[in-house]
């Protein structure tokens, strides 16, 4: 809402700085965007005096003209001289006072004038049109001021064009606050000051009374609580005067026509949509009626809208017809082009009506159109207004357009609005709001806001009835806020409240989760956002399409872009488009996760399934070469390391990766991918991702990456082991190089290791891998274990030792195929 | 020369050889040659047989203190030589201690996450819970819940990501009517959290719901589709506006700094009422007005309010018995305050050179 500060004075007494006003609107909520100052970029424009005229020599409508400019021109002499100016204007006369532009000024639109030659005639300047100075639509000739108009002073002065405008966002409970009415009210409810509203009457009515013009009827009350028709005839189409233009454009809309521009004004004045019907258009009845028919569209019915645009309707949205048949507008929405006012229109059928603000606001999102009227009904209008706002119309169709005024009105009224009587409870107020408001001031505050207040049955209490423009208040708490905020939020004294009998913290899941963070950025790893919502096939690139589990994907209606189409169920692309991203930039080494929910949804379920995942890429190496440390291209090991941390912290001992089949991971490069699993559960899966896919979303290099089950994770979390003594006695230690079969794992050797071992083994770590076709054989691994041996209650001997160790071997290669190395 | 004389010279010529050894190797040297077996202190001493009687106790007595004397020295010297030896070593192995450590990288939180923890801090430490909910939220939980009207035009496509309802029987209008909406949504707000709280706990709450939301406005360096809040809720009885503003004001100066104003403005929100905006004072200017606080002195931060009493009567608590307030403030926008970034989008690109700078 624009705020005339100009216009706003003449209801209410204001601040001299009107900055003073907007502190003290931010202070009670009403929020202000912008403080703009319009007219003062009108410098060196004059009122000016045309003293001659004649005609140019070298054209045939070109006027040469001296005018009068006052000492903003002085001659050789020192004195004031007239100027010279070449004017294309025919609507003035010698004597006419006028606006002049000298060079230097720039007009609106940013028209610089100089001093220029026009067909061999030097003009000093330009006479101005009210268009060429923002002030309206009038490009019919120069502005023509009063006869007693000063010469030579600041046209914005003069015109009064110097005019503050406050843009206030008002929000959307606020509906009285879209009007000047009712930021006049909102401003003396503040500043504790009177409002007047000297609001023009209608001087004369005459002619066929309004009732014998047109019929109204509503077919549907649920689309429209009351509609008010007014009849103006002989209106005389053309600009606006001056003053109404300039209102029209400070409230932020572009002067029309008069008969527009006055339904644009009353608007803007009282916060009322209204619309004025070409009367001659409508079709009439065999009594010379229009009847006017409200009703809800039918299904295919259509419309030509004002901005030129046809409109396909449905039975959700009202129209008002032309005898039920024609809809000649959208109700509440936008005019129709086949009643529009134009140069021709004589008579003019005037609406003033209230529409339900759920059908408007329907209306609007469905056709995507809003308008300054739609704004307003969805937000709710004042119908206990509408006659009286049509009144003030008609008394200025009748001051600024000429028309005479039809007696009387049509005024289909079904929904009188009722208004909610409430009690309010000046202790509980105080209670609830922790602050000492007396009873006088909350009474006091509600009756400057407009309500009806009167003592309740108890002490304390007040029975209030809120005035009709305020739909916002219908519950005493509403009333409450009402107060407050004028009371003065600011002076209420800060407490904290105990939350006595309530327990707090995090829960044991929320500080895991945090400990799977931690131990990631612990392990090099650095955390990431991704958006979540993805481009459809990213699945399908990241070779992940079709893998069982993924459910069906969360699609959005009207996504923003393709690259936003659906949400995700794998973090991997989103981390590869970082990755691509990073090396884009230079960046080669990139070691990210991203801990963020997956969508996967569910055939005949309103929601997904969601669920947090943790996922991670690592590239490049940990670091560029150091001065100790050469670089190492990171690859598996280095991601499975970062998932053997978060296991080790989050307690999950028995956790197993396996290879996983090529046909079951896709995405990763056969040979580098293992499934994660712990206590039969499927985790997630830990490799090094197919090249391919790598290429896929602009990667370049290996990208080793995983993504695991978080909540799993954390389910499967224990938060603590069981202690096992720290051993006091010495341990034994053996080496046992074995060369096995490249299909022999590591994990197969081991657990025969432990097996062979029983309780005397202590622990067992591999050391060394080692191939050589010659050393070790084709096909072949040596594999180099550390053992400790160790008994709970002696000293080993080494005799004891060694004969463990003997069997150990034994069994082992027995097991495995697995020879001793160098026997 | 007698035994006496031998012993003496051997005394003076060994102090002398022990005093001149500049190395533990010649010093152990010269202890073998005099005390070694073969030495010459025990090559005198062997000679003891050959001292006359009377003379034995005191050539006896000689020979332990030139004995005690000559291993005093020894040992004087060779902890010397020990040390100085000790001294060496370290002196050749000093480093350049401003050469860069031997580390791997050290991973970094995103800065939005270090926010969210910063903040659920400050809530646990005040007795608060932290609770989380779906982000495909219905809009039941999302507006109707929360006292947003049929028609709030938050509802509409242009505010809200809706998604295709996939259950049974979703295949007509959605409830609001409106081509383009669904009744299932990515949530434009945590509140919705808080709707479920309120239905599965009796007061008192006190919670706090921080995570992603959701609403379609074009990623540019002020705004993301994706962003995230910490949404709060508190029902007791006898929770106050007062009981608002302190609990807000503890925790802006906990986010920004104990030298931080509040300041609360009168605002609207569905949920809330009365209800607030609240805005700090500017960090850079201190208030007085710049470029950052586009000249007001204040940086809006929070809304809040006083908890509706249709939200509380909706999720079955009576608003005559209990009362509540709750907030929500946006993480970006708090990262924004705090490190004046000039872009956001920086915030979900992943780039390794912004992530490791918080």
């Amino acid at each position: 809402m624009r705020v005339s500060y100009e216009w706003l004075k003449t209801m209410v007494d204001v601040p001299q700085d009107a900055r003073d006003l907007v502190e003290q609107y931010t202070r009670t909520g009403t929020e202000v965007e912008a403080l703009d100052t319009v007219g003062q970029a009108l410098d060196n424009v004059v009122t000016s005096k045309i003293v001659s005229k004649q005609p140019h020599p070298d054209s045939d409508h070109l006027w040469v003209t001296m005018v009068d400019v006052g000492d903003r021109n002085l001659g050789a002499d020192g004195r004031p001289a007239p100027l010279q100016v070449v004017c294309g204007a025919q609507n003035f006369e010698v004597g006419d006072h006028t606006v002049t532009a000298l060079p230097g000024a720039e007009l609106p639109g940013g028209v610089r004038i100089e001093k220029s030659r026009l067909r061999g005639v030097t003009s000093f300047g330009m006479n101005c049109s009210a268009r060429e100075l923002g002030l309206g639509s009038d490009h019919s000739g120069i502005m023509i001021l009063p006869a007693d108009a000063p010469v030579g002073v600041p046209a914005s002065q003069y015109l009064g064009l110097s005019d503050v405008v406050i843009d206030c966002e008002i929000t959307p409970n606020r509906p009285d606050c879209l009007s000047m009415v009712g930021m006049a009210r909102e401003t003396g409810a503040i500043l504790d000051e009177d409002v007047r509203f000297d609001l023009p009457k209608v001087q004369r009515e005459q002619g066929t009374p309004a009732q014998d013009s047109v019929s109204v009827t509503i077919e549907d009350p649920e689309l429209c609580q009351r509609y008010v028709a007014r009849v103006v005839r002989g209106v005389k189409i053309g600009p606006s005067p001056e003053w109404l233009a300039r209102r029209v454009m400070a409230a932020g809309s572009r002067p029309i026509n008069n008969v527009v521009d006055v339904t644009n004004y009353v608007m803007y004045l009282t916060g009322q949509p209204l619309h004025a019907f070409d009367l001659g258009k409508l079709s009439h009845d065999e009594r010379g009626r229009a009847h006017i028919v409200v009703r809800a569209a039918r299904e295919g019915e259509q419309i030509e809208t004002l901005d030129g645009k046809t409109r396909a309707l449905t039975p959700d949205m009202a129209v008002i017809t032309d005898d039920g048949k024609t809809p000649v507008a959208l109700a509440g929405v936008m005019g129709g082009m086949n009643s529009e006012i134009d140069e021709g229109t004589v008579d003019v059928l005037l609406e003033a009506a209230a529409f339900s603000s759920g059908h408007i606001s329907r209306t609007s999102r469905n056709l995507q159109l809003m308008s300054e009227a739609s704004m307003r009904y969805e937000r709710v209008v004042d119908r206990a207004g509408c006659r009286d706002v049509a009144d003030v119309a008609c008394a200025l169709f009748e001051q600024c357009c000429g028309a005479t005024v039809a007696p009387g009105c049509v005024d289909e009224y079904p929904v009188p609005l009722e208004l909610p009587r409430l009690t309010l409870r000046c202790e509980r107020l105080r209670q609830m709001m922790g602050a000492p408001i007396t009873d006088e001031f909350a009474a006091h505050s509600l009756e400057r806001l407009g309500c009806s207040v009167t003592p309740g049955d108890q002490p304390h209490v007040f029975d209030v009835i809120p005035p009709s423009y305020r739909p916002d208040l219908p519950r005493e708490v509403d009333l409450y806020e009402e107060v407050v905020r004028l009371w003065g939020e600011g002076d209420i004294e800060p407490t904290i409240p105990a939350a006595r009998n309530h327990l707090g913290g995090l829960t044991t899941e929320q500080r895991r989760l945090r400990l799977a963070g931690a131990t990631l950025r612990a392990s090099g790893l650095n955390e990431t956002i991704n958006y979540n919502f993805v481009p459809e096939d990213d699945l399908a690139r990241a070779r992940m399409d079709g893998l069982e589990g993924m459910g069906i994907p969360v699609r959005l209606m009207s996504p923003m872009s393709s690259d936003m189409a659906v949400m995700r169920r794998s973090m991997i692309p989103g981390l590869l488009r970082n990755v691509a991203f990073n090396q884009a930039h230079g960046v080669g080494d990139v070691a990210l996760y991203e801990v963020g929910r997956l969508y996967f949804g569910r055939p005949g379920k309103a929601q997904p399934k969601e669920r947090t995942y943790v996922s991670g890429v690592l590239a490049g190496s940990w670091s560029d070469q150091t001065w100790y440390e050469r670089p190492r291209q990171l690859d598996f090991f280095d991601a499975k390391g970062a998932v053997e941390n978060l296991l080790d912290a989050l307690r999950i001992v028995k956790a197993r990766f396996e290879p996983a089949d090529p046909a079951d991971a896709p995405f990763a490069q056969p040979g580098r991918v293992a499934t994660v699993t712990a206590s039969g559960r499927r985790l997630g899966w830990v490799a090094e991702l197919h090249p391919q896919v790598v290429a896929a979303f602009d990667a370049e290099g290996a990208v080793a990456a995983f993504e695991l089950d978080l909540e799993a994770l954390i389910a499967l979390s224990a938060s603590e082991l069981p202690y096992r003594d720290v051993p006091q006695l010495p341990s034994v230690d053996m080496d046992l190089a074995l060369v096995v079969d490249e299909s022999v794992s590591y994990e197969r050797l081991m657990q025969a290791i432990t097996s062979a071992g029983g309780k005397s083994l202590d622990s067992v770590r591999l050391f060394d891998v080692y191939r050589d076709p010659v050393h070790v054989g084709p096909h072949s691994k040596s594999m180099t274990f550390a053992l400790k041996y160790r008994a709970a209650d002696r000293t080993l001997t080494s005799q004891e030792a060694e004969a463990l160790h003997a069997r150990l071997v034994k069994k082992v290669c027995a097991a495995t195929g697995a020879k001793v190395r160098g026997e | 020369m007698s035994v006496f004389d031998d012993l003496k010279d051997i005394r003076e010529r060994a102090l002398e050889q022990i005093a001149r050894s500049a190395d533990l190797k010649t010093l152990d040297a010269v202890r073998v040659a005099v005390a070694g077996k073969k030495g010459e202190l025990t090559s005198v001493l062997h000679q003891m047989g050959s001292v006359p009687a009377p003379d034995r106790p005191r050539v006896g007595k000689l020979a332990n203190e030139v004995r005690a004397s000559i291993e005093e020295a020894l040992d004087a010297r060779r902890a010397a030589l020990e040390r100085s030896e000790l001294e060496r070593r370290m002196a050749a192995q000093a480093v350049d201690v401003t050469l860069p450590g031997r580390t791997r990288p050290l991973g970094h939180e995103a800065l939005v996450n270090s926010i969210i923890e910063e903040a659920q801090d400050f809530f646990c430490g005040i007795g608060y819970t932290v609770v989380d909910g779906p982000r495909v939220e219905t809009e039941y939980y999302n507006f109707t819940a929360l006292n947003t009207p049929a028609d709030h035009p938050s509802r509409s496509a242009r505010d809200t990501f809706y998604v295709v309802d996939e259950s049974a029987g979703a295949d007509g209008l959605p409830t609001s009517g409106v081509i383009g909406e669904s009744n299932v949504l990515l949530r434009t707000q945590t509140s919705g959290v808080q709707v479920h709280t309120m239905e599965t706990s009796e007061p008192p709450i006190y919670m706090i719901c921080p995570g992603t939301v959701f609403r379609p406005d074009a990623a540019d360096p002020n705004h993301l589709p994706q962003f995230h809040q910490i949404e709060g809720l508190v029902v007791d009885r006898g929770i106050t506006f007062g009981d608002l503003k302190g609990t807000l004001d503890a925790f802006t100066r906990a986010m920004f700094g104990a030298d931080r104003k509040t300041r609360y403005r009168p605002h609207f929100f569905p949920f809330t009422e009365p209800s607030c905006e609240v805005d700090v004072s500017c960090g850079v200017c201190g208030g007085t007005g710049c470029r950052f606080c586009k000249h007001t002195g204040w940086l809006e931060i929070l809304g809040c309010g006083m908890v509706d009493p249709n939200v509380l009567r909706m999720s079955g608590i009576d608003p005559e018995v209990y009362s509540g307030f709750a907030f929500g403030i946006g993480v970006e926008r708090v990262a924004c305050l705090r490190y004046d970034l000039p872009d956001l989008r920086a915030l979900v690109q992943g780039d390794m050179r912004f992530i490791r700078q918080f």
